[in-house]
């Protein structure tokens, strides 16, 4: 009896770190812009939610899988994201802190009316055969599309990371986030290197928009919850390090999975939003900041 | 100044069309909670994405206090008092964080209200659906002239009280913050208590116009009471007119008022295009109608 309840708690943890990954992948974007160009895209969860809508549209329309339409999906993204940044977020970056804000809260509700419009307000699902299945590991039970999402957040960091370090384009981007000036001062282009900064966000944005979808059934109005996991991620990680953000997911995804274990699934996000206002209060830098 | 405000008060006796009637009480509903929101914003440099939160809190303390057979204008003034007191709790968590983080911050209240709201039921029995949603009791005596006449006064005082706010010392103590609030702390203001002070007002007022929403709607229940829409009112009627100025909020307010009613026949679209006009007032004109109507005035001041 007890080794049972052992295991559940168990496979309740393991099934909270898998799910931390996807948290993580969510929150990867929203972390970078804000590193970069110390802005909150508020419209983050929105466009991510884009990525999933896009995806489903391949599914449903074309029959195409939801993994498989990432390669169309990851450079329309790349686009999007370069655009907005370029043709609208550019010209208010200077201006005042609220003005990024409130065109990305303009950005957020327009997507989401279009989406409701597109796919109608009902609960949809990227229902794919393998992403109902689960496997077992040593007597606990898990699903598979939670495995997927870990792995395809560890896949995302690590090319991520790598592209920030080894690249030119990467280290320019590095060095506009350490030092505006400086980096112009280099002969860097801060204001491309923006845009390109923003388009990789959105780059991510697609990849966890499709595991998103593969993992949870979503609606239009989405956008601003998986918004709040992501900056919950980026409050309990601390800022500007991608291990912190992946440490902050896990931290949210085991809270919540916990949450659920101990007080039911209704109010399992109750637990990861009380958990945020816990960590502003008491550690605002975040648990893993500096 | 006076004229309008009394023509506006007399319009229910005078036969003005019972449509029109609830445009204008959304209208002052609207303007309250505008000028709480640049208050804020404007003034204080607080970008509060949470007022949802005071105007659910304030809702849901109205209709449950009309519940328990308190009368209603008692239950208006406890909602708003209610929220001010909320305001003060989150104030703990959120007030550690600066600008951007601070939006975010407020961001994840309503929202986790909602949630709350969506599991616990304060008084009666479970209804169908699970969640708090009621309707308001025992307001059969009183007819739309005293919801309007509340929404008057509400709308009216928070302007006003906005006037005050800026020429009293709270008021110089905060232009000196958004300023520059290192120098404002080296002459010895308490930027904190400043901040909080106009967080605790916004709190409150926003709550009575929340209050007095709910009072005319008569039915409340989670989903709307904490949804997005009532941070957008408030933003957007504000960027509209023009942030950081008294006139702006108005201006706005009546611009939304009326996109509200053109834009009733297209409820599908209507956040798509309130969305593209705040986007397109951002980039076109981030101060607002207001300062288009100056530089109007100073192109044409070769005339006089």
């Amino acid at each position: 009896m007890a080794s049972e309840v052992l295991i559940d708690l168990l496979n309740t943890v393991v099934m909270g770190i898998l799910l931390g990954g996807l948290y993580a992948l969510i929150a990867l974007g929203l972390s970078l812009v804000f590193g970069v160009m110390k802005m909150i895209n508020v419209a983050h969860g929105d466009l991510i939610l884009l990525g999933t809508y896009f995806a489903y549209g391949m599914m449903t329309h074309l029959g195409v899988d939801p993994i498989l339409s990432l390669i169309a999906g990851i450079p329309l993204l790349f686009v999007i994201g370069f655009g907005i940044q370029k043709y609208l977020m550019s010209r208010a970056m200077g201006r005042s802190m609220e003005a990024p804000l409130l065109i990305a809260f303009g950005i957020s509700l327009m997507l989401q009316n279009l989406q409701q419009i597109l796919w109608t307000p009902m609960s949809k699902g990227l229902t794919t055969s393998y992403a109902l299945e689960s496997f077992g590991l040593g007597g606990i039970n898990l699903p598979l599309a939670y495995l997927f999402d870990f792995i395809a957040a560890v896949i995302v960091m690590f090319l991520l990371s790598q592209f920030l370090n080894r690249t030119y384009l990467g280290k320019a981007i590095t060095g506009a986030a350490q030092d505006r000036t400086a980096a112009q001062l280099m002969g860097i282009n801060t204001g491309r290197v923006y845009a390109f900064a923003f388009a990789i966000s959105m780059a991510t944005a697609a990849f966890a928009g499709v595991f998103l979808g593969l993992t949870f059934p979503f609606t239009p109005q989405s956008g601003t919850s998986f918004l709040i996991i992501a900056f919950g991620v980026v409050i309990v990680g601390g800022l500007g390090s991608m291990i912190g953000t992946f440490l902050g997911g896990i931290v949210l995804g085991v809270a919540q999975t916990l949450g659920g274990y101990f007080l039911g699934p209704t109010s399992q996000m109750l637990v990861v939003y009380c958990l945020v206002l816990l960590v502003l209060a008491l550690r605002p830098q975040g648990l893993f900041g500096r | 100044m006076i004229v309008i405000i009394v023509m506006l008060a007399a319009f229910p006796k005078l036969g003005v069309p019972d449509a029109w009637i609830l445009y204008i009480l959304l209208f002052f509903v609207y303007l309250a909670m505008a000028n709480m929101w640049n208050l804020l914003c404007g003034y204080s440099g607080l970008i509060s994405l949470c007022q949802p939160a005071f105007i659910g809190i304030a809702g849901y303390t109205l209709v449950l206090l009309v519940w328990v057979g308190v009368p209603f204008y008692v239950a208006i003034i406890a909602g708003g008092i209610v929220a001010g007191a909320f305001a003060v709790l989150i104030s703990i968590p959120v007030f550690r964080l600066r600008g951007i983080y601070f939006a975010i911050g407020t961001l994840v209240v309503p929202e986790a209200l909602r949630i709350l709201f969506l599991l616990w039921r304060p008084v009666g029995g479970k209804l169908h659906g699970g969640g708090a949603g009621y309707m308001l009791r025992g307001m059969s005596g009183v007819s739309v002239a005293h919801y309007y006449w509340m929404a008057c006064i509400v709308g009216i005082g928070s302007f006003f009280l906005m006037r005050l706010i800026l020429r009293s010392k709270l008021g110089l103590g905060l232009a000196a913050i958004r300023e520059n609030d290192r120098s404002a702390a080296s002459s010895g203001l308490n930027v904190f208590r400043l901040k909080l002070y106009s967080f605790v007002i916004s709190g409150f007022v926003t709550g009575i116009a929340g209050a007095v929403f709910y009072l005319y709607q008569g039915y409340i229940e989670p989903g709307a009471a904490f949804t997005i829409q009532w941070t957008m009112i408030p933003i957007l009627a504000t960027v509209i007119g023009g942030i950081s100025t008294e006139e702006g909020p108005i201006i706005g307010t009546v611009v939304v008022v009326f996109l509200d009613f053109l834009l009733a026949r297209y409820a599908g679209i209507s956040m798509f295009i309130q969305g593209a006009i705040l986007v397109g007032i951002m980039l076109l004109a981030p101060q607002g109608i207001m300062e288009i109507g100056k530089q109007i005035r100073t192109y044409f001041s070769w005339l006089r």
